[in-house]
């Protein structure tokens, strides 16, 4: 079932005079359940790409359709609701509310979404176990190693089950040992949450593991290989 | 949840919010403290004012006040008590019969205003018989052969009346008070020396003391040194009815002190009769007419209702007999207002420079919480409570320490007895009791978390402007 879809979509920046095109041209669809990697040298355009299909910015032209949703149609309010209910974020940085446990920084979304308290403490301590993080539930992210605070913003990303994630370098800081044991829960929760993953990378063991790889080049996709 | 994580954004920086909040507090404290050392002041100057100076409401002849004149009485008693004394909020009533003269001693003379009273009459609608100095005589209880006069301490002093004295009797008295011997030595030596007044008597300790010993037992040692001796003669000068000079001699039976250092020099009360009967004035007319009311607010409407009734006469009341009282009074809540509003204005710059520095350090997290779908109003929410949390916190230990000082010190006033003689020319007293109202804290609560929140929206507004993708990209 496609679930995203981009219609030559084009990101022009206006700097002084220096016109630069960070996307160009780019028509691509994604399928419930994939699990996608977007790579390409620096400044191919892979955040600028992962910032649009999000809804953090807008293209200069071109359309992008969420679950039938034209992004460009909704106003700057429907627009965050609609991330809230669609999309899942992980950033390279974890971005955790430093403040909150890893329960709280979880259900944090689920309480924007009013849900209950009961669905809430379910959802989390689902997500928590399947990250392998049910022991540090009321931990804060500052108690808790790169690793873990990623697999926390997975848990995230993922409460209120969203139609996609978009995961920005999820791996880039952290070492290879908890890289790999992101990667393994984000396929392992891909499989049984049936959610895209959608990546930007660099990271090789990420391109290895991802079932379809999207390569960019000056912001035009210049390959789009399905793996079986 | 908003709630929560704006209440732990608070601490998350420890250090700087305790800072915040000690500022906070400092300035609601002393906010609170000043407004009620202010308003204690004010307070005791009214009730003084009317307790013992002038009363609600004062009733005269037509032009009495403008020219003074004695000749200016209201006679027929009858027909004006009635048009009062069935009035709904009147308290009750006393005439006075006033003339100016000179009050002279041995050594010393005094202009004076001689007030005509009927003092069982005057205890109803006056205190001044609770302001005599023990002591001094009790001129409102006392039946004498001798025509007696009651008189301010100032007149007293000014006229030589009391006395300041160092003997034995006094010195016993200062060692049981735990004055130190080698104090009592050095003032021993003016043992058994009368000073005809405190001017003399003061200029004398101060060469023998020490500026720390003065500051320490100087109050102590004037006050047992004060001598005053019961029944002192004063003659009184001035004119009968008919112009021809009266002069008679009295008998002091009393000094009052009322820290009103203007009053004390110039009234000296004598009885009503005693005065009619050496100024040949009519017993049943009087110069003054004085109401006192039941409650201080009545007082304009009382005021013009007795001035429809009464329309020959001249009718003033407390706030056209002293306009800067009733300035004082009307204005107070508007110069507590004032003076909060800066403090408050004040620590809004405070909390309004650290929620920028927030939104400036939290750039990225503000950027990730827009991202994931936490909309401007949440976020205007978070900042705001932030802002709230930090002016509540401070504003209500503030207040809490306010109140307890207010407390404390209203307990026994704070007494700035070094300031007294310039206090008490300008009538008010020198020995403060703070009090506020609970409706001022009600009142500064509400301006506390006003201030919270008008502090949090230029921040806030920072934070909505924010571009979530470039945000979240920041170091």
């Amino acid at each position: 079932m496609k679930i995203l879809e981009l219609k030559d979509v084009n990101k022009i920046y206006n700097s002084s005079e220096i016109k630069v095109h960070a996307v160009d041209g780019v028509t691509l669809e994604f399928q419930e359940a994939e699990f996608a990697a977007i790579v390409g040298p620096s400044g191919s355009g892979k955040t600028t790409l992962l910032n649009l299909i999000g809804g953090l910015d807008m293209p200069t032209t071109g359309k992008i359709i969420i679950d039938g949703t034209d992004l460009s149609k909704l106003k700057s309010s429907q627009l965050i609701d609609f991330r809230m209910r669609n999309i899942g974020f992980v950033f390279q940085a974890y971005n955790l509310i430093p403040v909150l446990t890893a329960k709280e920084n979880v259900e944090f979304i689920m309480n924007l979404q009013k849900w209950s308290r009961k669905e809430r403490d379910e959802r989390t301590f689902e997500l928590l176990k399947a990250v392998g993080l049910f022991e540090r539930a009321n931990s804060r992210p500052a108690k808790m190693s790169g690793g873990q605070q990623q697999r926390v913003a997975v848990a995230r990303a993922l409460a209120s089950r969203p139609k996609f994630v978009l995961a920005d370098e999820p791996t880039a800081n952290l070492d290879s040992k908890s890289a790999s044991t992101l990667l393994e829960i984000m396929e392992k929760l891909n499989h049984e949450e049936k959610i895209t993953f959608i990546f930007s990378t660099h990271d090789a063991r990420v391109v290895k593991m991802a079932h379809r790889v999207i390569t960019l080049e000056d912001g035009k996709v210049i390959s789009d290989d399905i793996r079986e | 949840m908003i709630w929560k994580t704006a209440w732990k954004n608070v601490w998350r920086n420890r250090v700087r919010s305790l800072v915040v909040i000690a500022s906070v507090t400092i300035g609601i404290f002393a906010g609170v403290f000043a407004v009620a050392f202010m308003n204690g002041m004010i307070v005791q100057r009214f009730d003084a004012a009317i307790d013992e100076e002038i009363s609600h409401i004062q009733i005269t002849g037509k032009d009495y006040i403008l020219n003074n004149d004695p000749q200016i009485m209201i006679a027929g008693e009858d027909d004006i008590i009635p048009a009062i004394s069935g009035l709904y909020g009147v308290n009750g009533m006393v005439q006075r019969t006033l003339v100016t003269g000179m009050a002279a001693t041995a050594s010393k003379s005094a202009g004076v205003q001689i007030v005509g009273i009927v003092p069982e009459k005057e205890k109803e609608i006056f205190s001044l018989y609770k302001k005599i100095i023990p002591g001094t005589g009790d001129y409102f209880e006392r039946e004498s052969k001798y025509d007696l006069a009651l008189i301010g301490q100032d007149l007293a002093k000014e006229l030589n009346i009391i006395r300041f004295v160092i003997d034995s009797a006094i010195l016993k008295k200062l060692e049981n008070q735990k004055v130190p011997a080698e104090i009592l030595d050095k003032i021993s030596v003016i043992s058994g020396k009368r000073f005809p007044n405190e001017k003399k008597f003061i200029s004398t300790v101060t060469s023998i003391l020490s500026k720390s010993e003065l500051r320490e037992y100087g109050q102590l040692i004037k006050k047992e040194a004060w001598s005053f001796r019961e029944n002192s003669r004063m003659t009184l000068t001035f004119l009968d009815k008919d112009n021809n000079q009266v002069s008679a001699v009295f008998r002091i039976a009393g000094i009052y002190d009322i820290k009103n250092a203007m009053f004390e020099q110039v009234q000296v009360f004598i009885k009503k009769d005693v005065l009619c009967r050496l100024t040949g004035i009519d017993e049943n007319s009087f110069h003054q007419l004085i109401i006192r009311l039941n409650d201080v607010n009545q007082t304009v409407g009382i005021t013009n209702e007795i001035r429809t009734r009464l329309p020959g006469l001249d009718v003033r009341n407390w706030k056209e007999l002293q306009p800067d009282l009733a300035m004082m009074t009307d204005y107070v809540h508007q110069i507590y207002g004032l003076f909060m509003g800066i403090i408050l204005a004040a620590l809004a710059f405070g909390i309004i420079n650290t929620m920028l520095m927030v939104v400036l350090e939290r750039t990225k997290e503000l950027g990730m919480l827009a991202a994931i779908g936490m909309n401007k109003r949440r976020i205007f929410s978070m900042i705001m409570l932030e802002s709230v949390f930090l002016s509540l916190i401070g504003g209500v230990v503030g207040m809490i320490f306010g109140w307890l000082s207010v407390l404390l010190s209203a307990k026994n006033g704070i007494n700035f007895a070094q300031y007294a003689e310039g206090m008490e020319a300008f009538g008010y007293s020198a020995h403060i009791f703070p009090e506020i109202s609970l409706s001022f804290f009600i009142l500064i609560t509400i301006l506390i978390i006003i201030t919270g929140i008008a502090s949090s929206v230029y921040p806030a507004l920072k934070a909505l402007r924010l571009d979530p993708a470039e945000a979240i990209r920041t170091e």
